[in-house]
């Protein structure tokens, strides 16, 4: 059977176009089928991006792609009705970056294309089935044989759906609510921020952020999909209270929503089968612990590695064998982190830590600048007490993340 | 800002509609868990306990595949739909 391309990409977002350079940079012939009029247009982060991951890629993309600021200033904020706590972790450091991904996936598709990628826009993936010893792809624009795909369609896996080797359910995911407003952010050109807030999400299991871009701020939330179905939450509406309780004023630019992944280590989907590699969302790969959000390095990191191993399968004339893709992430900071990550992730699943420790906090360090009781630990405890809890519970629920 | 002026910001290529609800199933569902968590308020109930899907206000964002704990909602992507200018 003849084959219209050594591998097909299904996705153009970070994983997608990651995956594409890196096997077209070893010699295949590489075809990327994204939905979108380009690369970006339909895909939504906070977003933050560590760069470690893109670097590896593309050595000199701290000058040439467009990153906002480099994130200097790391804010954690727990609110309390009226009352909040506030810290602040200063460091200059080119780590990590802002970013808009309209921008940095369209920007990272043109060095695909000038790696010798055959970029397909508006074209969808509407179907994939088993034959003649590969797969073949069904797109609104006709059809793609290929001996492997490599699967970067994000975070809801329609190829590995129409495969049959997926099933989405709501415990799967958080939904992330979003709104770019047109602020010069109060910080040198070289400084940005970002920041998490808890407290704010109406007692739905989830976070609050806000990132400082060049002449702008995103700012959202992201909750688990099970705890708005139990608390019966509209995000259409809290996103707006959000923003009013951030004090964030200016013209709003953009709104935007996405699913995101929340599986954790031992929840991932399969990450591989035979002619397939599933990289960055699609596989569940995703990082939320509570302080830092990560997806766009994993997404990055997976597709790289998916891209080498499409290389060596050629090699070995032998697309069966896809197992290699896992045992190399497994060796890699993809999964080292993700599963490293794997305690919090249980940790954050405590309603504890949404609907009772940040009232908690903010009565106790309230006592402390009060005139009366200020012995911190007696304060804490007899706050404590009165949710039925003891200092020993909550260091147990603390001990999940060291 | 109220959500039809948010999402009047984004750009939008509307065709045919790419969300099926069976409405019948509606019926008997109290809670409405769909209209909480559709960020874009696609899914607004009606006085017979029905939905009808607003689907050009639809952000893609992929939620619609489990919001529904009773599997009524049928989405799949559209053809053209939003055009993200920031992300
Ligand atoms: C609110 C929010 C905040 C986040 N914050 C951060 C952050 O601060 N830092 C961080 O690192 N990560 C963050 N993430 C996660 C991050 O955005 C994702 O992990 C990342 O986008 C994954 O990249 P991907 O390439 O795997 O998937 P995507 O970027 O989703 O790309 C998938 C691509 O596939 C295309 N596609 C889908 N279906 C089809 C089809 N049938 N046919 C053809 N093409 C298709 C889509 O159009 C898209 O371009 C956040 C996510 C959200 C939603
Ligand atoms: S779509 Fe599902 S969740 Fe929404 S009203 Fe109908 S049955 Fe209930």
């Amino acid at each position: 059977m003849s084959f219209d391309a050594d591998v097909a990409v299904v996705g153009g977002g970070l994983g997608g176009l990651s995956a594409a350079i890196s096997a077209a940079k070893e010699g295949l012939s590489v075809v990327l089928l994204e939905r979108g009029a380009y690369s970006g247009s339909k895909n939504v982060s906070g977003g933050r991006i560590y760069v470690h991951s893109l670097l590896k890629l593309i050595p000199d993309a701290l000058e040439r792609a467009p990153l906002e600021r480099p994130i200097t200033r790391e804010t954690y904020e727990v609110r309390c009705g009226d009352r909040r706590v506030t810290f602040t972790f200063q460091k200059r450091n080119r780590d990590s970056f802002s970013v808009l991904r309209a921008k940095l996936d369209d920007w990272l598709s043109h060095e695909a294309e000038a790696a010798g990628v055959l970029t397909s826009f508006d074209t969808q993936v509407t179907g994939a089935r088993r034959e003649g010893g590969g797969i073949t792809v069904e797109t609104n624009r006709g059809e793609f044989k290929v001996p492997l795909v490599i699967e970067a369609d994000g975070v809801t896996a329609p190829t590995s759906r129409y495969l049959g080797i997926r099933r989405l359910t709501p415990e799967q995911f958080m939904v992330g609510v979003k709104e770019v407003v047109a602020t010069k952010p109060e910080l040198p050109e070289d400084e940005g921020e970002a920041k998490v807030v808890l407290g704010l999400t109406a007692g739905l299991k989830g976070g609050g952020f806000l990132y400082t871009n060049r002449e702008s701020v995103s700012i959202g939330f992201t909750v688990k999909v099970e705890s708005v179905q139990e608390k019966l939450v509209k995000t259409s509406e809290l996103i707006e209270d959000y923003r009013e309780s951030l004090g964030i004023e200016g013209e709003v630019l953009e709104y935007s929503a996405h699913l995101i992944p929340y599986m954790g280590y031992r929840g991932l989907p399969p990450l591989y089968a035979p002619n397939l590699m599933v990289v960055g969302d699609a596989a569940g790969m995703l990082i939320s612990d509570g302080f830092v959000i990560r997806g766009m390095d994993l997404a990055i990191g997976s597709g790289t590695i998916a891209g080498q191993v499409a290389a060596k399968l050629r090699e070995m004339n032998n697309f069966t064998r896809t197992d290699i893709y896992q045992s190399q992430l497994e060796d890699s900071f993809v999964m080292r982190d993700i599963k490293a990550a794997w305690k919090s992730f249980k940790g954050l699943s405590n309603p504890r830590f949404y609907e009772v420790y940040p009232q908690v906090i903010c009565d106790v360090l309230d006592s402390m600048f009060s005139v009366g009781d200020r012995r911190l630990l007696k304060v804490a405890q007899e706050r404590l007490r009165k949710e039925g809890l003891g200092l020993t519970s909550l260091a147990r629920d603390l001990l999940w993340f060291t | 800002m109220n959500l039809l002026k948010r999402l009047g910001l984004n750009k939008y290529e509307v065709g045919e509609s790419h969300i099926r609800v069976n409405v019948e199933i509606c019926r008997s569902c109290e809670s409405k868990p769909c209209i909480a968590v559709c960020p874009a308020g696609t899914y607004e109930a009606q006085p017979d306990g029905t939905i009808v899907a607003h689907y050009e206000r639809c952000l893609e964002c992929g939620a619609a595949l489990v919001a529904c704990p009773y599997g009524a909602i049928a989405f799949k992507w559209p053809e053209k739909g939003i055009s993200y200018r920031y992300g």
